[in-house]
């Protein structure tokens, strides 16, 4: 069973995202900064979709998406950034790093189930 | 002939030549080879075998010496057969040379040789016997002087056939040498000869191949270059390469083409978005305007500086949305260009739906966005595509249209309330409005008391309205009641606001005056109304309505013609409150045509009423009833005959009366016919002259004569009051038109000038204000009274309501 990693510093945020993908039947496994959800992609070979925050400390979405390619060798896990912003920066780095896509802050659930179940499907 | 063709032939022939000479090498060095074993078998060995007869012939010259010099019988014996072994040897040699013999010559020569031999051979045999005879002296002198003679002799010829043979051998070697380097020359000339011709054919081959192929190729990549699709190459013969020509050609010309419909194309969309009444613009990466849009963006945005803007800049500056939607619509507008297509479904509830912008002069523009994304085969989003619609027209004709649904719905409360309750109803609230406005006034703080008094007040309002059914009112009264014990009760979660309470309290105000309006304006009931006229008004067809309402509530608010088609509708129905048919205004008259009939003893006849979508304003309607229900009442009094006089004169068995109402000239005319005998104009100049209305000798006219029923007291049937008269004749008929500015004619249908009956119409002309004109309303109804006379008596239901109540039935003509 396909399970997904929801990385956000903020508990609310966090809890918000877990509880709707619980809500709509998909498995997920919580981290609370880059180096958490590193650590429990690396222990946990279910996850097939990562829904990360960008600005977090310890380690950032981008850093650990970077280091999901590069460290693990993983590159099939898609990944999907939470955003309230982009420069042309960010998108060049999320598109060198394989970021799927971007979901612009609040989290409206109900728009993006669609597209997030298709990516573990 | 074809390339294939040509080299094909090029290489046929190079097989040819390669044949030829092979062919010729063989048949020369056979040849050759065959002369060289002449030379070698034949030629050579026939000369060295000649000078071996020399060789031979010095043997015989030998043995013949010892013959001579032999000391003993013995060995002179020996010689001798030595000898003739020799001689043997020496005519086989001969038989040889012979048979080797090249021309008469040597033949001769050697049948000289011959002879020569046998003469030799004989002088030695002479000399042999000499000798065996023992007499070697004379043998001796025999050998020195006939067989030295004969030797000599014999030593010539051979020599000479010696030296004749080893001519004919030279003779035959250089023969030979000349054939074969013959034969080389040859050779070379034809291998010379071949490697030219086929060089030539290959060169002209090359050139008609290479040279029309770099001439296709500069002029391909010269039209390549050019993009100038219209030219084409010559087509200049009908080889491989011609037909590639044509083949370029054909492509260049399907490439001219689909170029010209990618040009009519993009001129169309060019077109397009120079005419659609409607912004379209595209999102570049950056969030830039692409230079290609609408020009119609410019009439929204009002500014000719779109090109390359900052989308941002351009569409939200100045608009309702707040810094935080500003941004997400940034940020998600962001997220999707450049990005896979699903970041579109993530973000697009983010890109805003509808705006209001305030242009630089103030006014506010209402705009409808519409997103979508324009991906590239890799279903990545390149570009973002805007709509942008100015809807500010049709969402004021969406509240427009709410408006008159809501005036409906509050005419419809409104009319199920008679007049004098209404009025009573909304001078009760006003007063209660009235004293709960001086409370608040009085009351800067809040006070116990007068909460009390307000939600009294209130609720009041609030029960007499719900009791009436205003449900409109008593929606918005009970706000302001619960406003009011809110602040009643013990822990009120709102604070006593003098302000907003006022506020409150002029709202509830304006919506029960605006009953009050609605009541007056649109239904004309102004004041507290007399009985019996609340029965006018509830003619008001409320199924309609109903219907206008419901279509008001289901219209699709985003599309501008259902919008207005509903508003039309509703205005429609709006005008048409406060009026009615002709047919449905003379309804209950129709009806109590058939007994009056039955009491005359005749048919209930037919009506026909024609009124070209013009309705009547219930204002004139009663003078309508008045007029026609005497006139309808003549007609079938005075006009139409009895059935058996109508049969007898060839007429159907019922009547018919023609109603026909329609504006002419500025004014309403109903005009009035039928079928019977016509005007009695006889009859009528003899009840004037009887009445004393005109002299006996006095000369009038048709018109004249008939306008005589109009003068008061002039009454042409003879039991005054039971039928037409109850009092009223035509001068009062006049007299009620003339009340509402109208008149009333005769006009003469006919040319019977004199007639005592003449077929004439009566025209009742009032202001043209007296009618309103409904659009796809003309129609044409037909009563046969007698039909529903029946239908009457069948079911006993009240005729009066059945043919005009929206059904006329019975025949449509």
């Amino acid at each position: 069973m396909a399970q997904v990693l929801v990385v956000d510093d903020s508990s609310t945020v966090r809890n918000e995202v877990c509880d709707f993908l619980k809500a709509n039947g998909l498995t997920v496994v919580p981290a609370v900064d880059g180096k958490d959800g590193l650590d429990k992609l690396k222990a946990n070979s279910s996850i097939k979709l990562v829904v990360s925050d960008v600005n977090m400390p310890n380690m950032d979405g981008l850093t650990m998406a970077e280091k999901i390619r590069g460290e693990l060798k993983n590159s099939s896990v898609n990944i999907i950034m939470l955003t309230t912003e982009n420069s042309p920066a960010m998108k060049e780095r999320g598109k060198a790093a394989g970021i799927k896509g971007w979901i612009v802050k609040p989290f409206n659930g109900a728009a993006v189930i669609g597209s997030l179940k298709k990516l573990i499907a | 002939m074809s390339l294939r063709h040509r080299i094909v032939f090029l290489v046929a022939l190079t097989f040819v030549a390669i044949a030829a000479i092979g062919g010729y090498s063989v048949i020369q060095s056979r040849k050759n080879a065959s002369n060289v074993k002449t030379v070698t078998e034949g030629v050579v060995p026939s000369a060295l075998a000649s000078a071996d007869l020399v060789a031979l012939l010095k043997e015989v010259q030998l043995a013949t010496m010892t013959l001579a010099s032999a000391p003993d019988q013995t060995l002179a014996e020996e010689a001798r057969e030595k000898l003739a072994a020799q001689k043997t040897q020496l005519k086989d040699g001969l038989d040889l040379q012979f048979k080797q013999a090249t021309g008469q010559a040597q033949q001769g020569l050697i049948e000289q040789t011959r002879e020569s031999l046998d003469n030799y051979f004989a002088a030695i045999d002479e000399m042999a016997q000499l000798k065996l005879a023992g007499q070697t002296d004379l043998a001796q002198a025999v050998l020195f002087a006939s067989v030295a003679q004969y030797k000599r002799e014999m030593e010539q010829v051979i020599d000479t056939l010696r030296i004749e043979k080893n001519r004919s051998k030279d003779e035959a070697i250089t023969a030979l040498n000349e054939n074969l380097a013959g034969a080389v020359s040859a050779l070379s000339m034809a291998t010379v000869l071949a490697i030219v011709a086929l060089g030539a054919a290959g060169t002209l081959l090359y050139r008609q191949i290479v040279r029309p192929v770099g001439t296709m190729q500069s002029l391909m990549t010269e039209i390549a270059t050019s993009q100038d699709f219209t030219r084409r190459l010559p087509v200049e013969r009908m080889d491989e390469i011609g037909q590639s020509t044509v083949a370029f050609n054909a492509m260049i010309e399907k490439i001219q083409e689909s170029s010209e419909q990618l040009k009519q194309k993009t001129t169309d969309i060019q077109t397009m978005l120079q005419n659609i009444p409607q912004g379209i613009l595209t999102i570049a990466d950056g969030n830039k305007v692409h230079p290609e849009y609408s020009a119609y963006l410019e009439t929204i945005f009002e500014t000719r500086d779109i090109a390359g803007r900052d989308m941002m800049a351009l569409v939200f500056a100045d608009t309702n949305l707040g810094a935080d939607a500003l941004a997400q619509v940034e940020a998600a507008a962001g997220a999707c260009i450049g990005e896979d297509c699903m970041n579109f479904e993530f973000n697009q509830h983010l890109l805003a739906g509808e705006v209001e912008k305030r242009m630089p002069d103030g006014r506010v523009k209402i705009l409808d966005l519409n997103w979508s994304p324009i991906t590239n085969d890799a279903d990545t989003i390149v570009r973002l595509m805007l709509c942008v619609r100015d809807v500010t027209e049709l969402r004021k004709l969406a509240a427009e249209a709410n408006e008159k649904k809501q005036e409906l719905e509050i005419i419809g409360e409104i009319l199920a309330v008679s007049q004098e309750k209404f009025h009573d109803f909304i001078a009760g609230a006003l007063k209660f409005i009235d004293e709960n406005e001086l409370i608040l006034h009085q009351y800067p703080e809040q006070d116990a008391q007068a909460i009390a008094q307000l939600f009294r007040n209130m609720h009041t309002i609030k029960g007499n309205a719900r009791t009436y059914g205003l449900q409109h009112l008593t929606n918005l009264v009970h706000e302001a009641e619960q406003t009011y014990d809110e602040l009643r009760g013990a822990h009120p979660d709102i604070a006593w606001d003098q302000g907003l309470l006022l506020e409150e309290l002029a709202g509830v105000r304006d919506a029960v005056e605006r009953y009050a309006r609605i009541n007056e304006v649109s239904l004309g009931r102004k004041g507290p109304g007399r009985r019996g006229s609340v029965e006018r008004y509830l003619m008001v067809d409320k199924e309609q309505i109903q219907q206008t309402i419901h279509r008001l509530e289901t219209v699709n608010t985003g599309n501008l013609h259902e919008l207005v088609a509903a508003r039309d509708a509703v205005r429609k129905t709006l005008r048409l409150l406060g009026t009615e048919p002709l047919g449905k205004a003379l309804a209950g008259i129709l009806a109590s045509l058939p007994s009056l009939a039955k009491e005359l003893g005749k048919r209930p006849p037919m009506i026909r009423i024609e009124d070209h979508g013009y309705v009547l304003r219930n204002q004139i309607s009663g003078v309508i009833k008045n007029v026609f229900m005497h006139l309808l009442r003549n007609s079938l009094d005075h006009g139409l005959e009895s059935k058996e006089e109508r049969l007898a004169q060839g007429k159907s068995k019922a009547g018919l009366i023609d109603l026909e109402m329609n504006v002419a000239d500025g004014q309403l005319q109903i005009r009035l016919s039928d079928d019977g005998r016509g005007l009695a104009l006889a009859r009528i100049r003899k009840t004037a002259i009887q009445k004393g209305l005109i002299r006996a000798d006095e000369h009038l006219g048709d018109e004249d004569i008939a306008r005589l029923i109009f003068r008061p007291g002039f009454s042409t049937a003879e039991k005054v009051s039971e039928i037409s008269g109850r009092g009223v004749g035509m001068d009062a008929v006049q007299d009620f038109v003339k009340r509402e500015h109208g008149k009333i004619e005769i006009r003469f249908l006919d040319n019977a000038i004199g007639a005592d009956f003449r077929r004439f119409e009566t025209v009742v002309l009032l202001p043209e204000s007296s009618a309103l004109y409904v659009e796809g309303r003309e129609t044409l109804y037909v009563y046969d009274l007698r039909e529903m006379a029946k239908e009457a008596e069948a079911s006993e239901a009240d005729v009066a309501g059945s043919p005009v109540a929206g059904k006329p039935q019975l025949r449509v003509v």
